[in-house]
């Protein structure tokens, strides 16, 4: 075997992030030593990725790289592989942007902070973590990955120990993280005592048609284990504490890449080791849990009143549906949840990070504590209007493309399948956006416009080296929404193909014919693409964006009130005209849709109340939620 | 705590006296015989790691605060990661693959340098080992130290401590 120089890539990717997190700790107290570290890491990390673009998305290489060469011996894998398919590199590829975005807005953000040393070691050894996952090929050393990855940012969330809230966050995260972490690593001993190997390619070419007890168990282990991950349904409520807590910009890895990594996981077990994804139960269970953590997560958040809770419980919805989308188990449903993930990323990234710009301008994030920032903060409102009209789908933007193509994924398999479950996962999926778009206008509401708060005077747009960053996720989330096409042939459709043919990949690392030799049936479970309908057109969309754009700008201007100026403190300005001074008054911020939250009183009332804050409650949602997906799996599957 | 426990009793600080060579002994041999014999880098790390918690029981506070520096350990610790890590890249500069074993084969099989940079790679992680545990044992006595848990810059506050102990005994 041949190797190219680029086959070195991947581990050095890894490698860069783990040594510039030590070398960190090596330098101490030097500010722009350790900045210059952590940039060079996270960027030398994305330039080795972006280069292998090239032979893996376009040429469509499989790169099967062996720790020490200790390659394959008669069809047995001995050594440590690291695996790169598209799926692999598209992941790797999500998580190196987030992570170097991200990086580089900690540096002006956590400057107040103490204790910034240590921020840097656990942010890379978090980043390195997450990468080690999506590009091992190797079980063992995924769970290895896992642990470092939930160590780091279980540490993360902690950083701000001044706040009791962080260190009960991270408490609960250790606590109910490690349901995860024990399942995981359980099923992988499971499938070891099996299959007598760990390497994910001759797992998935000698174990599927095989399905004992053991390995029904084995599947449900580590499926709820990477669930666990992915906060999917029963395991959500710690996400929203860790991010409320955890500095903001640790939040966008937590959101963005590290329940990616979750996603990553189920996509490798029930695509690849075991193939049950061809199971209907299994597409039952997967889309089931997907619609439940989608609308759960989403009226959960129309209750929160803290600008970060909000978006943690909407990190969570928007996870249920890409675990709705990939549970379809159809090629554009693949391709939709693949194409939300990168959309989650970014714009989910950069929502974040304009809270955390919030939050370093005014100190709270707390949304009847805000309210009128717009005319303090004109950048940062552009950006989070970016951001909110992309989770919300409106067109310009990325998220309305994958999401179209979520629904109409879940609409043809309801026509394909005839059963109206289906059809009722596409209304979920439609008013799920429909209460995201509400909830982000309470937010935009209640933070940016409406009337300034007087003790909210001196906030202003955070520097420049936070609002870079920033502008670069706003790029990527209208150039991924403006281009679709050119992501979809060069990143999402090789990584679907990825996903749904795994015969590719196990040959890469086994030799060729190995899946031939072994596997039962060697031709895909999935249907191959088909052309999707809805006329879409991003650039006229864009155009006439920007002339309601216009529109709204050329009434604002010839409005009597002028230009964003603030009210003047003047009698014949003022609400009331008797002589008093006008009192401050947030007629709307808190709560906007109180009416409609009236009508669903019972029903979030309800909701408020199970999520108790207590970690014991927590705890039994995972156990009963692993006891159920055990008690599922051995019903249906076996 | 027990009030009543006397850090300086004669008993106890001969045995630390007497077993602290032992256990960095044993802690280094098992981490120069990794490579060729049961155990290893991590398992001698923590042999030799334990050592801190002898010091500890024999001389307090105060004997550890004046014989280790936290801060150092802690650096020590990533030299550690760092130079595993580029022996790890030998493999990849010698054109073979990351985690390669090269110069294998000099020196007879048995002998304690015949496994190449396997060896170098062990002595990293026990070296690693070493310094992370025993950074580990101090950062959780100084925390007993400092009696309140909060507000460690690194350095073990001894005085502070006995003072406060001074004070309780009057």
């Amino acid at each position: 075997m041949t190797y190219d120089v680029y086959m070195h890539f991947p581990v050095i990717a890894i490698m860069t992030l783990f040594v510039g997190a030590f070398l960190v700790t090596l330098v101490g107290k030097k500010e722009t030593a350790r900045n210059i570290i952590a940039g060079a890491a996270v960027l030398i990390s994305l330039t080795l990725l972006a280069l292998l673009v090239k032979p893996v998305f376009v040429d469509g290489q499989i790169i099967a790289y062996w720790m020490g060469n200790w390659e394959p011996v008669e069809g047995y894998a001995i050594g440590i592989a690291i695996e790169i398919d598209a799926l692999s590199l598209f992941f790797g590829l999500l998580v190196a942007i987030a992570v170097a975005l991200s990086c580089f807005y900690s540096f002006r953000y956590i400057k107040q902070d103490d204790a910034r040393g240590s921020f840097f070691t656990l942010y890379l050894m978090l980043g390195g973590g997450v990468m080690g996952i999506v590009l091992s090929g190797d079980l063992f050393n995924i769970y290895v990955m896992l642990e470092v990855m939930t160590f780091a940012a279980v540490g993360l969330t902690a950083f701000r120990t001044w706040n009791p809230n962080a260190r009960e966050a991270a408490f609960k995260y250790l606590v109910v993280g490690s349901i995860g972490s024990t399942s995981a690593l359980l099923g992988t001993a499971l499938v070891y005592a099996q299959c007598h190997t760990l390497n994910l390619a001759q797992i998935s070419a000698i174990l599927p048609g095989n399905m004992n007890p053991t390995m029904v168990l084995a599947f449900a282990l580590l499926f709820a284990g990477f669930g666990c991950k992915s906060f999917m349904f029963p395991f959500h409520p710690i996400a929203a504490d860790a991010h409320g807590a955890a500095p903001s910009s640790v939040s966008v890895l937590i959101s963005g890449v590290f329940t990616k990594t979750g996603v990553y996981g189920i996509i490798r077990v029930s695509y690849f080791l075991f193939r049950t994804m061809g199971l209907t139960s299994m597409q039952t269970m997967l889309v089931f849990i997907g619609c439940v953590s989608m609308f759960v997560c989403v009226t959960m958040a129309l209750n929160q009143h803290d600008f970060k809770r909000l978006l943690a419980f909407h990190s969570i919805s928007q996870i249920g549906y890409i675990l709705t989308s990939l549970g379809l188990c159809t090629a554009l449903g693949i391709a939709g949840g693949l194409y939300h993930a990168i959309n989650h990323t970014l714009f989910k990234g950069l929502l974040f990070l304009t809270a955390g710009s919030v939050l370093y301008a005014t100190g709270t994030t707390y949304l009847e504590k805000l309210g009128g920032l717009a005319r303090k903060m004109p950048k940062t409102t552009i950006l989070f209007l970016v951001g909110a009209f992309s989770i919300s789908g409106i067109p310009p933007f990325n998220g309305f493309y994958s999401k179209w193509m979520i629904y109409q994924a879940s609409f043809e398999k309801a026509a394909e399948t005839g059963s109206i479950g289906y059809g009722l996962v596409t209304v979920i999926c439609v008013v799920t956006s429909v209460l995201t778009l509400a909830s982000f206008v309470k937010v935009g509401h209640s933070v940016f416009f409406g009337q300034l708060r007087p003790e909210l005077e001196n906030a202003k747009d955070p520097p420049l080296g936070m609002r870079i960053p920033m502008w670069i996720m706003a790029a990527l989330c209208l150039l991924t929404g403006l281009f679709p096409n050119i992501m979809l042939d060069y990143a999402i459709y090789p990584a679907t193909n990825a996903v749904y043919d795994t015969v590719p990949y196990i040959d890469a690392a086994m030799g060729s014919g190995y899946a031939a030799e072994h596997l039962l049936s060697t031709t895909p479970f999935v249907a191959q693409l088909r052309t999707f309908i809805g006329a879409w057109n991003p650039i006229s969309w864009l155009l006439l964006f920007i002339i309601v754009l216009a529109a709204i700008f050329f009434v604002s201007v010839s409005g009597k009130g002028g230009r964003g100026r603030a009210l003047e403190p003047d009698a014949k300005h003022a609400v009331f005209f008797g002589g008093e001074e006008a009192e401050y008054s947030h007629i709307s911020g808190g709560d906007l849709f109180w009416g409609f939250k009236h009508t669903m009183r019972h029903y979030l009332g309800f909701m408020s109340r199970v999520h108790t804050g207590v970690t014991n409650d927590y705890v039994l949602w995972g156990v009963t939620a692993l006891a159920a997906i055990i008690a599922y799996c051995f019903a249906f599957m076996l | 705590m027990n009030k009543k426990w006397k850090r300086d009793d004669l008993i106890v600080r001969s045995l630390a006296d007497s077993y602290l060579p032992i256990a960095l002994i044993l802690g280094f041999y098992v981490i120069l015989h990794g490579n060729i014999s049961p155990g290893g880098g991590f398992q001698g790390g923590v042999l030799a790691a334990s050592g801190v918690l002898l010091l500890y029981l024999g001389y307090g506070f105060r004997g550890i605060a004046t014989a280790l520096n936290m801060e150092r350990m802690h650096k020590l610790e990533a030299i550690g990661a760092i130079a595993y890590v580029l022996f790890a890249m030998l493999g990849i500069f010698a054109g073979y693959n990351f985690c390669r074993n090269i110069l294998f084969d000099s020196g007879n099989i048995g002998d304690v340098w015949s496994s190449g940079t396997i060896a170098l790679m062990n002595y990293s992680v026990g070296f690693k080992v070493l310094t992370g545990v025993g950074f580990l044992l101090l950062l959780v006595i100084a925390l007993l130290a400092t009696e309140s848990g909060h507000e460690h810059d690194g350095t073990i506050s001894t005085t502070e401590h006995e003072e406060l102990e001074r004070r309780k005994g009057e």
